[in-house]
């Protein structure tokens, strides 16, 4: 880097800390975690587009992407998936037509031992447009993990051949709609306990682009008084839609007979599948942008009902809507049952719903201490323990959706930075921003995250997806001396992965839950193998695996710091 | 669209000529053909009466040339909520129209209201401007002219206009807290907190500052701010029952129950009529552990203001948590209800 690029990330950081404020210094101190981007070393260069990079004239230009840190090749590293968008002709309503080998594409890196290779050009995963968002899962029994990924437009899903290639199965399998919708976000799930993966997919919104509204012309087009581009209110919502599998590589739409589609009036995101009232079924929470959140409830029986309101996971503490992006699920006061955080726009918090049993939530944002950023739009958000103390934090990635507005309202700016709450135990957190380093500091305007270990040394490492710009890789080089286990799940009667699945750990006296989430954060994938801190302890006393099957395994007396595989008892 | 309706009383009342005082069949003296007058006539009085689709339905009828079915047109267009419709056929309508007719302030008026409603607020100031020419001491057009102004963040001009509107000096203090108040009001917080923290410096006691700057810092998450801010107002007056609410609030947000009953508690001695303090008594209560006591403030709330969402929700919520499935369901139901028809 030349002299001038110094004088400019130096400005760039110290503009990045009066954003945030600086950090107290008994927090600094305490605080062992330090992000620092190795995108570039990674080679990681590749631009993600995502619209015009100045002025997002039309809604589709605004929510970005998702990314994921998954398993592709089965060798114990997890590799790194980027979605990518596309832009607009200029002045026009049609999609960019791009010169040969110029488009945005998926990007694909392999993760050898630590050591990132660009493997895009054999994947397969050619399809260029408006990407969502992805899910992962062994979606036809092969063993390996599969893609579905939502557009704007049309949803592909690609079956992985192996030695990271992958082919577009989705005609195939009967997942062509046949019609453009906004797919937004998608989970895999076992919705009747057979043993496969069945399909979730969101839809955002109703658009027409040859109609829709130009920034500035009409009610739902304006910002703190400035022309921005209209949506989602004044625009048309869609129903979501639930796929069966058939066990043969082929879905059915059961969207109507299911419940899926009866929910109407929402604007659908991101969709994480887990047993949310401990009954032993997966059940499905949507976070839906300024309407009430869904929470589709598992009736047994192949059907769903939507309980967000009835459970207090639909609304705010006060009941008021929210725009809801993101979504992540954990355990943050470590009694054993699934927590949501759920991120927000700006002039808002996230919500923070405390699992309180017998499917009943209640938000605790405020109370928790999250409530001290609230300037920020909200996106990809995890529950990682960062610094691997038993007590899990909070990350979530930020970024404006009206780059136009800084100039007029730089409260407001287009870039900004990572947030992260420190833990410091039953759920009670602190901002601790400042003192996590570059990678969290340095603002971006980002969507997607995953979190997942790329060097396996134990601590969470995050990539995130930002718009126009190429992605970061945030390591975490913490210092704490913590000790940590992985567990890796194999379905038998379950699927694969696992996915599903609620991972009990009891250590210490307390016992921490996750879940293996085909989708999770802002159309994000994290990898698929849940990672639980222990603090002092260098063995986790109890691992308890609730399959989707229904089947529970425990496994007492787990080694610390290592990848553990729990595979499904034969019943 | 009682804005409109009072506009254009004061038109009328500040304007040299007066439709009433008008030939129907002229404008601004050319006279017209007679036959549409009454067709017009009828067209208009549908509008007045609150059914412009079938005034429209009317009005295409009739003979598009003229000026003043087209003016009546878009008038009933910005009536129908079709206010995009409606600018489109008032800017053409409007320059052919004689200049100082009534018929030419009309669509200038609507035109300012249509572009206003629309969001395109810095297009909408001129005609706003024009009208308020012929009625300058108008509370509406200076009203509307003070949030426009705002939200095109010309502070100077909406406080111009907004000290106007509320009868208060434009140089006082005062006027920077009225303009503030608006500004919070349309999610200006910045503008405001500039209003705000200039009208302190020229004098710390000015009321309801510190107030807002409080309800500023609690809206952006800055609790301890919020916290100073709201006693800052209650030493100016201790007799500020929503300094006192707004002081709770902040005091609950950072887990400080004990505290934030004492000031919500004060809150209700000063103004027991006001459904907030209860609101947050009964959470206070939830989170003490107290359903019963936090039940009777949430029921109190609701007796005070039947269509208090958060009211209805921490009720349901409280009876969910206490077993009583049925009666927490109605509770919800209300909640949604409510929350429903705060977005349509």
């Amino acid at each position: 880097m030349n002299a001038g690029g110094v004088a400019f990330a130096a400005c760039a950081t110290v503009a990045a800390l009066a954003l945030i404020g600086a950090p107290r210094a008994d927090q600094a101190s305490a605080w062992p975690v330090r992000f620092v981007d190795v995108s570039s070393d990674a080679g990681l260069t590749q631009p993600i587009t995502y619209g015009d990079p100045a002025r997002k004239r039309f809604i589709i230009e605004t929510n970005g992407c998702g990314v994921a840190m998954i398993d592709l090749d089965d060798d114990g590293w997890v590799d790194l998936v980027t979605l990518n968008g596309t832009q607009l002709e200029p002045a026009a309503r049609r999609d960019r037509a791009w010169p040969s080998g110029q488009a945005p594409r998926i990007r694909v890196y392999r993760n050898e031992r630590g050591r990132f290779v660009d493997a895009t050009a054999s994947s397969g995963l050619d399809r260029i447009g408006w990407a969502s968002s992805v899910c992962a899962g062994d979606m036809d029994g092969d063993g390996r993990v599969d893609l579905f990924i939502t557009y704007f437009g049309r949803n592909v899903l690609y079956r992985n051949l192996g030695q990271g290639r992958f082919a577009d199965v989705t005609a195939k399998a009967g997942l062509d709609a046949g019609r453009d919708r906004w797919g937004s976000g998608c989970s895999l799930l076992d919705v009747d306990r057979d043993g496969d993966l069945d399909l979730f997919v969101a839809n955002y919104l109703s658009l027409d682009l040859a109609t829709a509204p130009e920034p500035g012309q009409g009610a739902n087009c304006t910002w703190k008084g400035l022309p921005v581009n209209c949506g989602p209110k004044g625009l048309a919502t869609d129903t979501n839609l639930l796929y069966r599998n058939n066990g043969d590589g082929t879905f059915t739409d059961v969207s109507a007979a299911s419940g899926v589609s009866r929910v109407t009036g929402r604007y659908s995101m991101t969709a994480a599948a887990a047993d949310l009232d401990g009954d032993g079924w997966i059940d499905i929470y949507v976070a839906t942008d300024s309407t009430a959140a869904i929470l589709y409830r598992n009736n047994h029986d192949g059907t769903f009902t939507d309980v967000a309101l009835p459970s207090g996971a639909a609304y705010n503490d006060l009941g008021s809507p929210q725009a809801g992006m993101g979504v992540a699920l954990g355990d943050v006061d470590a009694d054993g049952a699934l927590d949501i955080l759920k991120t927000h726009f700006a002039d808002d918090i996230p919500a923070l719903y405390r699992n309180r049993g017998r499917g009943l939530f209640e938000d605790i944002a405020t109370q928790a201490g999250l409530a001290v950023q609230n300037r920020f739009v909200e996106w990809g958000a995890g529950l990682p323990d960062l610094d691997n103390d038993g007590w899990m934090d909070v990350f979530y990635v930020t970024g404006n959706v009206y780059p136009e507005i800084e100039a007029k309202l730089p409260q407001y700016p287009h870039r900004s930075p990572r947030i992260v709450f420190r833990n410091t135990g039953g759920g009670h957190f602190v901002d601790v921003t400042a003192s996590s380093g570059p990678g969290v500091t340095t603002p971006q305007s980002s969507r997607g995250a995953a979190f997942g270990d790329i060097d396996g040394d134990g601590d969470v490492d995050v990539l995130v997806m930002n718009m126009n710009a190429p992605p970061s890789l945030l390591r975490n080089d913490a210092r704490s001396g913590h000790h940590w286990v992985t567990v890796r799940l194999e379905g038998t009667r379950s699927n694969r992965q696992g996915i599903g699945a609620t991972v009990l750990v009891t250590s210490g006296g307390r016992t921490q839950a996750r879940a293996v989430l085909s989708q999770t954060s802002y159309y994000s994938v994290d990898d698929l193998r849940p990672s639980f801190g222990l603090g002092d302890a260098t063995v986790a006393d109890r691992v308890e695996v609730r399959w989707p099957s229904g089947g529970v395994d425990v496994v007492n007396a787990v080694a610390a710091d290592r990848v553990v595989t729990i595979r499904e008892r034969a019943p | 669209m009682r804005l409109l309706a009072i506009l254009c009383a004061a038109l009328a009342m500040g304007a040299p000529s007066t439709r009433t005082g008008q030939s129907p069949d002229t404008v601004q003296g050319k006279a017209v053909p007679g036959s549409l007058a009454p067709a017009l006539a009828a067209a208009r009085a549908l509008v007045d009466g609150g059914r412009p689709a079938e005034a429209l339905d009317q009005l295409t009828a009739l003979d598009q040339a003229d000026p003043r079915v087209r003016l009546l047109t878009g008038v009933a267009l910005y009536h129908a909520d079709r206010r995009r419709e409606a600018i489109d056929v008032l800017e053409r309508v409007r320059p052919g129209l004689p200049a100082d007719s009534i018929e030419r302030r009309e669509a200038e008026q609507v035109l300012g209201l249509s572009l206003y409603l629309e969001g395109r607020f810095a297009e909408a100031i001129p005609w706003l401007e024009r009208t308020r020419a012929v009625v300058p001491d108008n509370l509406e057009v200076n009203f509307t002219l003070g949030q426009a102004y705002i939200q095109t963040r010309d502070a100077a001009a909406a406080r111009a206009a907004l000290a106007k509107t509320f009868g208060v000096p434009p140089d006082s203090t005062a006027a920077n807290v009225v303009t503030a108040q608006l500004m919070i009001r349309l999610q200006m917080e910045s503008l405001a907190e500039a209003e705000l923290t200039s009208a302190l410096a020229r004098d710390p006691r000015t009321p309801r500052a510190n107030y807002l700057l409080g309800q500023i810092a609690l809206f952006r998450g800055q609790l301890d701010a919020a916290v100073e801010r709201s006693k800052s107002e209650l030493a100016l007056n201790p007799s500020d029952a929503m300094a006192a609410y707004q002081l709770g609030d902040a005091l609950l947000r950072q887990n400080h129950g004990d505290e934030a009953i004492v000031a919500l508690q004060r809150s209700l001695w000063l103004n027991p009529f006001y459904s907030g303090p209860y609101i947050l008594l009964g959470r206070a209560y939830m989170k003490k552990d107290q359903p019963a006591t936090a039940e009777g403030m949430l029921r109190q709330a609701i007796e005070y203001d039947p269509n208090n969402r958060a009211a209805h929700y921490l009720l349901a919520q409280l009876l969910q948590q206490l077993g009583r499935a049925e009666e927490a369901k109605e509770q919800f139901a209300i909640a949604e209800k409510l929350s429903t028809r705060g977005d349509e």
